[in-house]
Parts: structure tokens; sequence; C-alpha cells
């Protein structure tokens, strides 16, 4: 396989470090739109859709990003494609269970979502499951990161007479030192402004460099001429090869993928929290899956399709051994001219920035959400401490920045775990394969299944884990029944195909512990009852921890294991059921989707208006007092069809700014002066409103 | 690896996409339904509803368009 090194001139790297200064800049301005953890997170939720939709570009484009599919678009032609065009699937879960479900519950983390559903316990093992899946995430896009910017580098440097090597770890830790300064600074408005620039660049280096790679050839005709017919396929073949098959990365992609992306991707869903309401964040979705994903699919994949084209013609220009993941550096090399491979390389690196920083802030919103406040909270009631509303949240944005700089490093030391796979793409399968199916089972039939309750999804966590431990140790014997004719590679067994298994272990566990609950609670009950209760629970804990490793570190037989599992599930569901307090109907209202209009109620805090008026245009003037109340006029209220109560979306009638400068408040007692709007100084300052300039006033609920 | 078979590398990597990811979705747009999320008396979710059936066969064709186009040239 051959390797390249020094591709590329100064011009294009000064054109990449100009790129990122104004990068860093731009993200930094929206440093000031801050003034809480809420804004820092999430956004302040004001943003238009389209905003939102364009910057889900270098996000989603970056997480998937260029260096993989131009790898597996190299190898295997446009069926690159397909992990982009499998999304659909899950949409009516999303659209009208999950996200209404978010926003409605303001939760601000996945894990505060499972102490509302399942309780305390619930949402700590949610907490560690997802940390390890969000900087198992980090570190794949380190990964990227330090691939993309390899071929472009020397094999070494010499500094002091010394001649310093320049290996992939050097490359991604002083990647990420760049990666951690503006995040630390700017927070999710920074995010959501330098990802909507990045989108726009993202999608015209991509196209820009097909243009300039079908010129090169000779026109779309000798393009695709040249592509042997396999290669214009936009599906992988069923079962084979290995390491790239349509029903392995089905299941790893449009089943668990899917799953996770929408449902516990919290750098995703933040972003959608940041729209101005549920039905902005819907069209944002929605916008991005119909059209934006299809169209990033030839963004990313291009470069793969043209260097396979090239190579076939001129093997000399493009060697068909070249490495898959540098095939990008090297055909967007050939193709353009200096200056201009410099900005496609800076739009490249810049998308995978944008994910990277966007899973750091999410990273660092569930350690301040999951971790921080509840530490501190118990050490504040403990000592009695009291702190002011204004003090805590200086306290916390400044945690949010110096956990921002942990999630970096152990986003460094990840990288470390997939390092040594062939490619990018295989890393990342093998990532999603393992890690998502436990969290993905839990969210969908908590959300879904009402009869999902806390010993359904602690035993699924925890004897979950344990089996899908016990068939990557036992691929040949516990997967390949799932594997539905793919050959098993001995040095990464199954890659994809093992979410399948993962998912239906998982997903087997929680069903046989929903059957029998009343079975459960009996015995929790009949314990409870005993005289010497209190070491019959330490027995079966103790029992349960021994039985989880001995079967998740393979010390016992694959029978005995089996047999091991099955007890772990009476035992941990009793276990459960014994010591968590679990309300069915409290703990369920507003929380999965059978009462999301209970959900609407409570985040309203009354009745829901669902009328559909008008938006009216008004002039905004200070009142007195500090009360989160906004008076309109009679007739303006008419036209809204809106009543005093409401919640109203007061935003800068500027389209343009896509909500930036907007707030979200409740409607006051109504007055006589059509056309003007009455709102207070902090209000003001929320929307960092412009004196003089109109606003735009529309019913949320 | 085996020479390329159409029906059998691709057409059937296509019916099992739409096929186990079809009875995911309809299974979804019925959940949804049913429990009242999507209520089709409000002409917003009206639009939705016709957005989401729009959306999984607008992936259908692209798929099966470009597999056509793919064999045939």
């Amino acid at each position: 396989m051959e390797t390249y090194h020094s591709i590329g001139t100064s011009t294009d790297w000064i054109i990449m470090g100009v790129y990122f200064i104004v990068i860093m800049l731009f993200g930094s301005y929206f440093g000031k739109y801050n003034r809480s953890t809420k804004d820092f997170f999430f956004g302040g939720r004001r943003f238009a859709w389209w905003l939102i939709a364009f910057s889900i570009v270098a996000t989603g484009v970056g997480s998937h990003s260029f260096v993989k599919y131009s790898a597996k678009g190299f190898q295997h032609g446009l069926a690159s494609s397909m992990t982009y065009i499998n999304d659909w699937f899950f949409i009516p879960f999303f659209l009208f269970g999950w996200l209404p479900i978010i926003v409605y519950t303001q939760i601000r983390s996945i894990p505060e979502y499972f102490e509302k559903r399942f309780g305390t316990q619930a949402r700590f093992l949610a907490t560690v499951l997802l940390l390890f899946y969000m900087i198992g995430y980090i570190g794949i896009g380190f990964l990227t990161l330090g691939k993309a910017a390899m071929p472009m580098l020397p094999k070494s440097f010499m500094l002091f007479g010394h001649v310093i090597p320049i290996t992939l770890m050097l490359v991604v830790i002083i990647i990420a030192v760049i990666t951690g300064i503006y995040i630390t600074f700017g927070g999710q408005t920074a995010v959501i402004f330098t990802d909507l620039l990045q989108g726009f660049v993202l999608l015209f280096a991509g196209f820009l460099l097909f243009f300039l790679g079908l010129d090169y050839i000779g026109g779309l005709g000798v393009f695709w001429h040249n592509l042997p017919v396999e290669f214009k396929m936009p599906l992988a073949r069923f079962n084979q090869p290995p390491d790239f098959n349509f029903v392995g990365i089905f299941w790893q992609d449009a089943i668990a993928g899917s799953v996770g992306f929408m449902f516990m991707n919290m750098g995703l869903v933040m972003r959608f929290m940041a729209t101005k309401s549920v039905d902005e964040g819907r069209k944002a979705a929605t916008f991005n899956i119909l059209f934006m994903l299809p169209l990033s699919a030839i963004v990313v994949g291009n470069a793969g399709w043209l260097g396979k084209a090239i190579s076939a013609v001129h093997p000399g220009i493009i060697s068909p051994h070249t490495s898959p993941d540098q095939i990008f550096v090297v055909v967007a090399n050939v193709v353009s001219h200096p200056g201009v491979f410099g900005f496609i390389m800076a739009a490249l690196t810049a998308a995978l920035m944008s994910t990277v920083d966007t899973l750091i802030n999410a990273t660092s919103a569930i350690y301040i959400n999951d971790i921080h406040r509840p530490v501190i909270d118990f050490i504040h009631k403990k000592h009695k401490v009291k702190e002011n509303r204004r003090k805590t949240e200086k306290r916390e944005l400044s945690a949010a920045r110096i956990s921002s700089v942990a999630v970096t490093i152990l986003g460094v030391i990840a990288v470390l775990a997939f390092k040594n796979f062939p490619t990018v793409y295989e890393a990342h399968g093998y990532f999603h394969s393992t890690l998502t199916p436990p969290l993905v089972v839990a969210i969908f039939l908590g959300v879904f299944w009402k009869k999902v309750t806390p010993a359904v999804v602690i035993t699924s966590f925890v004897v979950g884990v344990a089996l899908m431990l016990l068939g990557a140790n036992y691929p040949g014997v516990l997967i390949k029944p799932f594997a539905q004719g793919i050959k098993m590679q001995a040095h990464h067994p199954y890659v994809y195909i093992r979410a399948f298994y993962n998912l239906f272990v998982c997903s087997a566990v929680a069903v046989i512990v929903v059957y029998t609950t009343k079975y459960q609670i009996t015995w929790a009950n009949r314990i409870k009852k005993m005289p010497n209760r209190k070491n019959i629970i330490i027995g079966l804990y103790v029992l349960s921890t021994i039985l989880f490793i001995l079967v998740a570190f393979d010390l016992i037989h694959l029978v005995l294991s089996l047999i091991s599992s099955v007890i772990m599930i009476i035992v941990i569901a009793i276990i459960t059921t014994y010591y968590v307090d679990y309300d069915p109907i409290k703990q369920t209202e507003g929380l999965i989707i059978w009462s999301v209009h209970k959900a609407k109620e409570s985040f309203k805090g009354g009745k829901i208006n669902e009328a559909e008026g008008e938006k009216v245009t008004v002039n905004w003037k200070i009142k007195e007092g500090d009360d989160d109340l906004v008076n309109l006029s009679r007739n303006d209220l008419a036209k809204m069809k809106a009543n005093p109560g409401d919640l109203v979306y007061l935003c800068d009638k500027r389209k343009w700014l896509g909500g930036l400068k907007s707030i979200h408040s409740r409607i006051g007692e109504p007055h006589d002066e059509d056309g003007v709007v009455y709102i207070t100084d902090e209000h003001t300052k929320q929307g960092v409103f412009i004196k003089g300039k109109p606003l735009e006033a529309e019913l949320e609920m | 690896m085996e020479t390329f078979q159409p029906l059998r590398d691709v057409w059937l990597s296509f019916f099992y996409l739409y096929g186990v990811g079809g009875i995911i979705f309809f299974i979804g747009i019925r959940i949804i339904r049913k429990t009242g999320a999507l209520n089709l008396k409000l002409k917003r979710h009206r639009f939705w509803y016709r957005v989401m059936i729009f959306g999984y066969f607008y992936f259908v064709a692209i798929h099966a368009f470009f597999i056509i186009l793919g064999l045939n040239t």
C-alpha cells in the first residue's frame, strides 16, 4: 500500500492558516450571546430551522468524514453513499416521539431523561455508557483529522539538532489543542454559527473538487465509463466482502447508527433543541435528511470515485494501491491548483473540527448536568451553603470550560483504541456496533413501550453488556447465526453485523424482564418481609457481581456463561425492583410517546392553545419591573389567535439573522397600542435587541 | 470475491433495505398515530404525515434510479 508525505505547497499552508484564524475569530464573536449555561450549551432555544439545518451539515459531514467515505468510494464506488441515504426509517419515532419529549420535558442531557423515567441508578449507568460513547466518538474524530493531515506533513522535522518523527499521535495532540481553543471560549452559539459558515464552505469545496475532478478526467461521460458496473451501484453487495457489505452496514448504521445519531448523540440533539420550536426542529431534521445528506454523500465520497476512475486510466498518476485513507488528499492535490488544494483541505479539516467541537461541547454538558451539578448540590446541602443564581451560573460556566479541556484530552487518549483498524471506516463501524446498542435499546424501549421499568433498563444495561462481551469473545459461535452469510475475519471479526447480535441480546434481556415483572415484584415483596432481608440482598448483589466478572472476562466455559447470564437477569431484576421505587404513572407522564400532550401541557404550565394564527410585526418599548411577561395589544393578540398566558416567541424581523436576536416569553395582560410590545430590560439583554429594529411576534403554544 | 450478479448482489440489498427498513418505518407511523402524538385533525400534522410518507418513497426512487442507471450504462 502506497502512503504519501509533504503533499501541498507553502501557498496551501498559508490559505489553511488564514482560514482557521477567520473561523476562530468568527466563533469567538458569538461568545457574547452566552449569558448562562443554557445559552452556552443550547444556544437559548431561539434559532430558525434553516440555520440549524445548514449548521448540522458540517457536524454530520464531519463525523461521517471525507476521509472514510472517500476511502470506501475508492475501494467500492458509489456504495460509499449508502450510509447517508438510510436514515429515514426512524424519522416518525424522532419527529413525533423523541423530539417533542426532549424539548417539552426540558431535559438538559440524556441521563437526565433516564433519571426522570427510571430513577437515579439508571441515570448513573446511562451517564457512564454515554460518556464512553461520546469520548469514543471524539476519539474517532481526532483519528480522522490526524489521518487527513498526515499526507500533507513531512515524515519528520528538525528541532535543536534532533530529528523528531511526525507520528499520528503527535498530529492528533496538536490538532486537539487547536480544536479546544474556541469551543472553550465560544459555547453552543459559537459552534452553531461556525458550523453554519463551515456547512456552506464544505458543500462548496466538495462540489468544487467534484467538478475539478470531472474536468481533469474529461467530463462526466468519461468518469462514468471508467467505473466498473459494481462501482456504479448505490448499495454494497449483500454479504461480501467482510470489510464492506450491505447487511452488516445496514444493522450497524441504518439501525444502531440512526437511532444512536438521532436519539443519543447529544451534539445533534442539542442542536435540535436550539431551534425556536418543535416544529422548527422537525423542519431542520427533515430538510437535513431529505436534501442535505444526499448532497453530502456526493461531497464526501466523490474523491474516492474520482480516484478510482483516474487510477483506471492513469495508474501512474494515482496508483490503484494508494492507501484508501489518503485517497481524498491525493485526489484533491492531483486535480486542483496550489491554493485551491489548501482551501479544500481547510474545508475538510474545519468540518472535522466542527464535529469534534460539537461533541466536546455536548460531553461537557453531560459532565455539568450529570456529575458536577449533582455533586456540588450534595456538598452544598451537606454544609448548608446557599449560593445565589448568578454565582452558580458563573461557577458552572467556568466548570463547563474546564471540562471541555478535560474531555479533549480524554478524546485524544481514545484514539489509541481505534488507530490499529485498517481504515477509519472500519474503526467507526466497530465503534458504533459495540457502544451504541445498550443505550439505543434502553432509550428506544423507554420512550415507546410504557411497560419498561427501571428493572428492565438496568438489567438490559448490565446483562446486555456482559452478553456483548461474551459475543466478542465467541464471535464464531454467538455472532455467526446473525451474520447472514458474512465470512468471519480473524483480526476484526464481524465488524458491522455484531451490531445485530448486540441489539438482539440487549432487546431480548429487556423483553424477558418486561414479561416477568409481576414475578419480580412478588419476589421483591417477599424478600422485604423477611427478617434477614439485608443479608439476602447483599448476597444477591455479590452473586450478580461475581457472575458479571466471570461472563464478561471469559473466565468460565461458554455454556456456563450463558447459564450465568440467565441467573443474572433474574437476580439483577429482583435487586432493582427491591431497591428502586417506581411509580408507573408519575414516571411515564410526559416521558413516553403515549403522553406527549402531557409534556406539552406541563411545558406551558396550562391548557394548550393549538390555534394557528398569523405573525405580527411590533416595535418594542421597555416597561418597568422584572416579570417574564410581554404585553401586546388586543388587536395583535386577535391576529395571532393568542391569549394572555400563552407562550410567545419574539424575534428580530430580519430573517437572515435566523433567530439569533430573539426571546421566548409568556403573554401578559393586553393594552391598546397596536404594533407595540412592552418588554423588560432583561428581555432586551437576552435577545440582544437593537433600538429601532422591529420584532416579529409569533404564538408558540 | 465472486463475480457480480445484479439480482443477488444489489437488488437483494435494495429489497432488504426497504423491506426491513419499511417495516420499522410503518410501525413508527402506526405508533405515532395510535398514541395521538400525530394528530391528523391538525393541519400542520397532516402536512408532516404527507412529508414522512413522501420521504420513504423518495429514497426508494433514488436508490432504484441509480441501480437501473448503473446496470444499463
